[in-house]
């Protein structure tokens, strides 16, 4: 691994304009989807971004494949700047950035073969020459994600979701490319057939040694494939750590609620956890978002720096950083309860 | 905990329709026709609800338990749908035997129900206040002008923000949550003995579904009403639920108390999610076990058990006979020929 990561990104902005009224037609303002983000991923690795709906962490991840127009910052895929790449330059960055959908249902084309759909990026891109090494390439493909070769002519509807799910992986596959993104993967699926779709990730990027940034809103999922955790809320990170130390050792109070907020399946572990139910309310619009810290209206901490300068993101050596006042990165060793004692 | 084991049922040892239990449902059928093709959405499913008691019925899309909590109230569209057998006992009464009119005397009045998708149950063009005024009009419960007064009530109890100005408001005017909350305030209105909640937070973020099912268990608890729980979620089960109900494939195949259901499944489904399902508190980048292959095609049922394809355990009996419910350790029942010890 070279010191240079896969994937930079430095202090990206999202920012969309909305619509005026039609007397003034520039009075609509805009909405700051994604506001100020940085991040890096190495190679082989999986950064998982959480965050509950309109944090901004699909945005990031549509501004970081260049599928959304971006309104700050910079994208850097190993050491080049593609933030401002247009037309036939994003080509090649296409394919190596590809994405997995959350929708099993909406992301193939229903009136195409099984065979064409994981094919088109070989087509595309010209990975392979002849018919019979692209029939080839797709039935590797196909074995690799856990289909049976004889699958290959039928169409979308015959699959059930868990199936549909692996033709995406084995689309986006097939291009072979240095980053996947997959935006909530597995949250349209069962229990049962999520845990078979987390494995196949899971076991692909070992034999493959691919890098992911993994969007979703269900952190225990995050937990089982991510080795580090960022945390957005209203277009800001407010915590990033690795896996362990983000389950465990939680600094940022929105972090530590919404932990708290998920019930762990066991009963006996249950009634000894308590719910905290201190986190009121639900997020604010991100039109008019809150003055200083995004997350001060529900916070129990708050002070009244919170409400009026925005706290950054404090970047400890083991590269936890916490978006907050009221942590101290020196203190590192002692656990949450801290942040309690200071309100 | 301990409470939860207390509140112990007295299930399906009391004779149906004895008024032990608030509900019972006896070998319940329901069937979707479409030309020929018949599916059997619920086949067979037998369970009661204990006074004060949350029941949770768990399972994955297509299990039945959606049509299970429909089937109750008679609300399954037909045709295509049709109640094909069984009996639903509410405090002595047979519901699937009344006529349209006594039903409606019991629907949003002594049972009431929450639905997932709080963006479409409500409706659009009516003001809140109409919408929660409604059922006390319609079942007479509340003098015309208390109404006002039990409405901000309402609103109150469900911890809306504001009651005063947010009565007259549109339902397009609140966030998913807030909705959702209204939803409850409205099933809440004629103070229901049983709450049928279906899926009441799967729209929801994840600490606003925190806030709402509090609140459900709080008010439940409050007004002494039992509760079925429908989800698939089964943390949120280990959490608010007294009892548990596994679904596959239209049938009950496991039933128990939380602690049971959880610490000693017998049936390998049961077993089989528990160990597919992400947990907070695994050890680091844990490996789930899934199950494997797909959920079964309900109009086209594997002879036998309709889990045999999937299950690890299965013998040649499996793929023969299917198993029927029955009592593994006192109210603890499952639907497997096999003993899986763990």
């Amino acid at each position: 691994m070279s010191d240079t990561p896969l994937l930079e990104v430095r202090n990206l902005k999202v920012h969309f304009k909305l619509p005026g009224t039609l007397l003034r037609p520039k009075s609509g303002g805009s909405v700051k989807a994604v506001d100020g983000v940085s991040f890096h991923l190495n190679r082989g690795e999986t950064l998982g971004l959480v965050g509950e709906s309109g944090c901004g962490k699909s945005t990031t991840g549509m501004a970081v494949l260049r599928m959304t127009p971006v309104s700050g910052g910079e994208i850097h895929l190993e050491g080049e700047d593609i933030t401002h790449l247009n037309g036939r330059a994003l080509r090649p960055l296409r394919r190596r950035m590809q994405m997995i959908y959350q929708d099993p249902f909406g992301a193939l084309d229903p009136r195409m073969r099984v065979l064409d759909i994981i094919g088109e990026p070989l087509k595309v891109h010209k990975l392979v020459t002849g018919r019979k090494a692209y029939r080839q390439e797709v039935l590797r493909l196909m074995d690799l994600v856990g289909l049976l070769p004889d699958m290959c002519e039928r169409y979308p509807h015959e699959f059930s979701g868990g199936q549909r799910q692996r033709i995406g992986i084995a689309r986006a596959l097939a291009a072979q490319p240095d980053v996947i993104i997959c935006d909530e993967p597995v949250s349209a699926l069962d229990v049962s057939i999520q845990a078979q779709i987390i494995n196949l990730l899971k076991d692909l990027q070992e034999e493959l040694g691919l890098t992911y940034l993994f969007v979703a809103h269900d952190l225990a999922v995050v937990r089982h494939i991510c080795d580090r955790v960022m945390v957005m809320y209203l277009g800001h990170v407010v915590e990033v750590a690795d896996s362990e130390t983000l389950y465990t050792n939680p600094q940022h109070p929105y972090t530590q609620a919404l932990l708290s907020a998920i019930p762990i399946p066991d009963p006996r572990a249950e009634s000894r956890r308590e719910v905290d139910p201190s986190i009121e309310g639900e997020v604010p619009s991100p039109v008019n978002p809150p003055s200083g810290c995004p997350f001060h209206p529900r916070c129990k901490h708050a002070t009244d720096v919170c409400k009026q300068v925005a706290p950054t993101l404090q970047d400890t050596e083991d590269g936890h950083g916490v978006s907050c006042h009221l942590y101290e990165p020196q203190s590192e060793a002692e656990p949450s309860t801290r942040v309690a004692s200071m309100a | 905990m301990s409470e939860a084991i207390a509140n112990q049922p007295l299930g399906n040892a009391s004779a149906p329709g004895t008024t032990s239990s608030l509900l019972q449902v006896d070998s319940l059928r329901t069937v979707f026709r479409q030309g020929r093709r018949e599916v059997k959405a619920v086949d067979g499913v037998s369970f009661s609800v204990a006074r004060g008691e949350t029941l949770a019925i768990v399972g994955e899309s297509g299990s039945g338990k959606s049509v299970t909590a429909m089937s109750l109230l008679r609300l399954i569209p037909s045709p295509p749908g049709e109640i094909i057998d069984g009996d639903v006992f509410f405090d002595g009464r047979n519901l699937l035997d009344m006529t349209e009119d006594e039903l409606r005397d019991i629907r949003g009045n002594e049972i009431a129900m929450i639905f997932q998708e709080p963006m479409t149950s409500l409706n659009p063009v009516l003001t809140v206040r109409q919408q929660l005024a409604e059922p006390m009009r319609v079942h007479h419960k509340v003098k015309e002008e208390d109404i006002e007064a039990r409405c901000l009530d309402l609103l109150r109890q469900v911890r809306i923000p504001d009651p005063e100005t947010r009565l007259d408001a549109y339902p397009h005017q609140f966030s998913g949550g807030m909705r959702q909350r209204v939803m409850i305030a409205m099933a809440l209105a004629c103070e229901p003995r049983l709450l049928i909640a279906d899926e009441p937070t799967t729209a929801l973020d994840v600490t606003v579904q925190a806030q709402i099912l509090e609140l459900l268990k709080d008010l439940t608890r409050q007004h002494g009403s039992s509760m079925i729980l429908i989800t698939h979620d089964l943390g949120v089960v280990a959490r608010y639920a007294d009892r548990i109900n596994v679904m596959y494939a239209g049938r009950v195949v496991e039933s128990g108390t939380a602690l049971e259901i959880f610490e000693q499944p017998r049936h390998p489904y049961t077993l089989g999610l528990i160990n597919s399902m992400p947990r907070l508190d695994a050890s680091e980048k844990a490996r789930l076990i899934p199950i494997e292959g797909q959920p079964p095609d309900l109009g086209n049922l594997p002879p036998g058990c309709p889990f045999s394809p999937r299950c690890p355990f299965a013998v040649d009996q499996c793929r023969r006979e299917d198993p029927p419910l029955e009592p593994y350790q006192g109210q603890h029942l499952k639907a497997c020929w096999v003993n899986v010890d763990e």
